[in-house]
């Protein structure tokens, strides 16, 4: 179908011969590549300078928004800072400093500052405490508020071990605490997640196969809800975050932390 | 031809400078709105927080802006926020930005103490009625949301492998392993805390804040549009935007519960 029109097309000026226009066809044919040259030079600059006309139109739009952009996200808020609010005055006035009221009011103030002092300092008591940091697995222990042992420790994993019926999550507990118990040469009671993160049968709960012994070191420490502070066997991953929960110390720190502490010390985590 | 070029032109044209008034103009509301927004803020503060709240002890005129008075009045209200937050068993956070350090605290014991490598505060707090602003950080901050570039608690997933068989111990810990740290807590009364790591440790920690602090001001600024919108007044929350070393950093926002108390002495 597209060759017949070409072809009707090409043959057209042929069946139509006349001298006349044959001449004007010739001599535009004479002077055709003069004239050709000069319109596309003329019109590819024509459409270089438009090229670049949308190009400047384009980056100026672009500079627009960009700067648009950066007044509205941080010259904005810059200007909404020096507009804010007036600064305020503070002056010593000497004739208020006379003034009976003014001297009531100071002198409440003063009171209370000296109450809420009192009352915060009989919250820092004098007794031995463990500060235990779970970010860099270190510890720090206090005896009359001086520093007296500092060292590394190990602590929870965050791990979340998901079973079909239940989820444990192993991490240690931040806030204040208390030893609740201290216990020398103690034994594990191994826990029922302790099974099943091995992929064993759980045995009943006084199953003689549930107490290990040597696992916790020579010391442990109670906490709460079965948390405690113990030794390891396992010391080459001290430092790091990869207990059940509990806080894991070296051997000698152990000890002194076991000397150290008693039960109703304070243990804090964070 | 050339004459309905021309007009499609002027047509564009016209498109072009309407579309460019109207930008102008939004882009100029919008600022004076934004403006108009601390001064706001500031008589909401001073309507919940001002002298008028203080009738009951008969305050001496003038008092409010005598130094002697503001020094004890702001001693004063940083340890009752200090004493509310000791009574619990939590961990809360003490900003003294006039001693530059930031203290974790527990019951009263500082367990963690971090001084504080640059700090820059809104002019609200800075230069607003220094009662006002005191009564205000009288009682702790209550954080009600965060935004931070890592994770709150570092979780692993493992599931319980059905036999021996299938165990797998765990992997040991990548103690190594680095991450920016910037951070912003959003308070009960509308001030953030905003936290950046102070050094660069690693190429590219600059770039990562620098996207972090984007994409906090695209949400503010998309927020503030909606109002604008609506033809309200845009919410202005007042900042306090502190650098301090990335352990640091790491420590404090990880320490800190999700909705955590914070006590802020200027």
């Amino acid at each position: 179908m597209e060759k017949e029109i070409d072809k009707n097309e090409v043959t057209q000026p042929e069946e139509d011969l006349n001298p006349g226009i044959d001449r004007t066809l010739n001599d535009n044919k004479n002077n055709g590549p003069e004239i050709n040259s000069t319109n596309t030079s003329g019109m590819k600059q024509k459409g270089s300078s438009n090229f670049l006309r949308y190009l400047l139109i384009v980056f100026i739009s672009l500079l627009t928004f960009v700067l648009l952009i950066v007044f509205v996200l941080y010259l904005v808020p810059g200007l909404q800072e020096i507009s804010s609010v007036s600064k305020s005055k503070i002056s010593g006035n000497n004739e208020l400093k006379r003034d009976a009221a003014y001297k009531n009011q100071i002198g409440l103030l003063s009171k209370d500052i000296q109450r809420l002092s009192r009352k915060y300092n009989t919250f820092t008591s004098g007794q031995s405490y463990i500060v235990i940091n779970t970010t860099d697995n270190k510890f720090s222990l206090y005896k009359n508020k001086v520093l007296v042992r500092e060292g590394i420790c190990s602590s929870g994993a965050n791990k979340i071990l998901q079973t079909k019926k239940k989820t444990y999550l192993f991490m240690t507990p931040k806030g204040k605490f208390s030893i609740t118990g201290k216990r020398k040469h103690p034994y594990w009671h191994r826990s029922d997640w302790d099974f099943i993160e091995q992929g064993l049968p759980v045995p009943p709960k006084d199953d003689p196969s549930r107490w290990e012994e040597g696992v916790l070191g020579d010391y442990a420490l109670d906490l709460v809800d079965g948390y405690m502070i113990h030794g390891t066997i396992y010391k080459r991953l001290m430092g790091m975050p990869v207990t059940h929960g509990c806080v894991r110390l070296l051997d000698e720190d152990l000890e002194v932390v076991f000397s150290t502490l008693n039960i109703g010390s304070k243990v804090f985590i964070f | 031809m050339e004459a309905e070029t021309r007009k499609k032109i002027s047509y564009l044209l016209i498109v072009f400078i309407i579309v460019i008034i109207v930008v102008i103009a939004s882009v100029v509301y919008y600022s004076l709105m934004e403006m108009r927004s601390p001064a706001k803020k500031m008589a909401e503060i001073s309507a919940k927080y001002g002298i008028a709240n203080y009738e009951k002890r008969k305050l001496p005129k003038n008092i409010i802006s005598d130094s002697t008075f503001l020094s004890l009045f702001k001693e004063d209200a940083y340890l009752q926020s200090r004493v509310l937050m000791a009574e619990t068993d939590s961990v809360y956070l003490t900003i003294n930005l006039s001693e530059r350090v930031i203290n974790i605290e527990i019951s009263g014991v500082v367990v963690h103490s971090t001084p504080i490598t640059e700090f820059e505060a809104s002019k609200l707090i800075t230069d607003g009625d220094k009662f006002t602003i005191t009564s205000l950080l009288s009682v702790p901050l209550t954080i009600v949301s965060d935004t931070s570039s890592i994770a709150k608690v570092p979780f692993i997933m493992k599931i319980a492998p059905k036999d021996t068989s299938e165990f797998k111990p765990d992997a040991i810990p990548d103690t190594a392993f680095y991450e920016p740290v910037n951070y912003i807590f959003e308070t009960d009364r509308g001030i953030k805390i905003i936290v950046y790591q102070s050094e660069e440790i690693k190429q590219g920690d600059s770039k990562d804040r620098f996207m972090f602090d984007l994409r906090h001001r695209l949400i503010n600024t998309l927020a503030a549009m909606k109002d604008i919108i609506e033809f309200k007044v845009p919410e202005y929350q007042p900042f306090i935007k502190i650098k301090i070393p990335s352990a640091d950093a790491k420590i404090i926002y990880r320490a800190i519960p999700k909705h955590g108390q914070i006590a802020v002495y200027l």
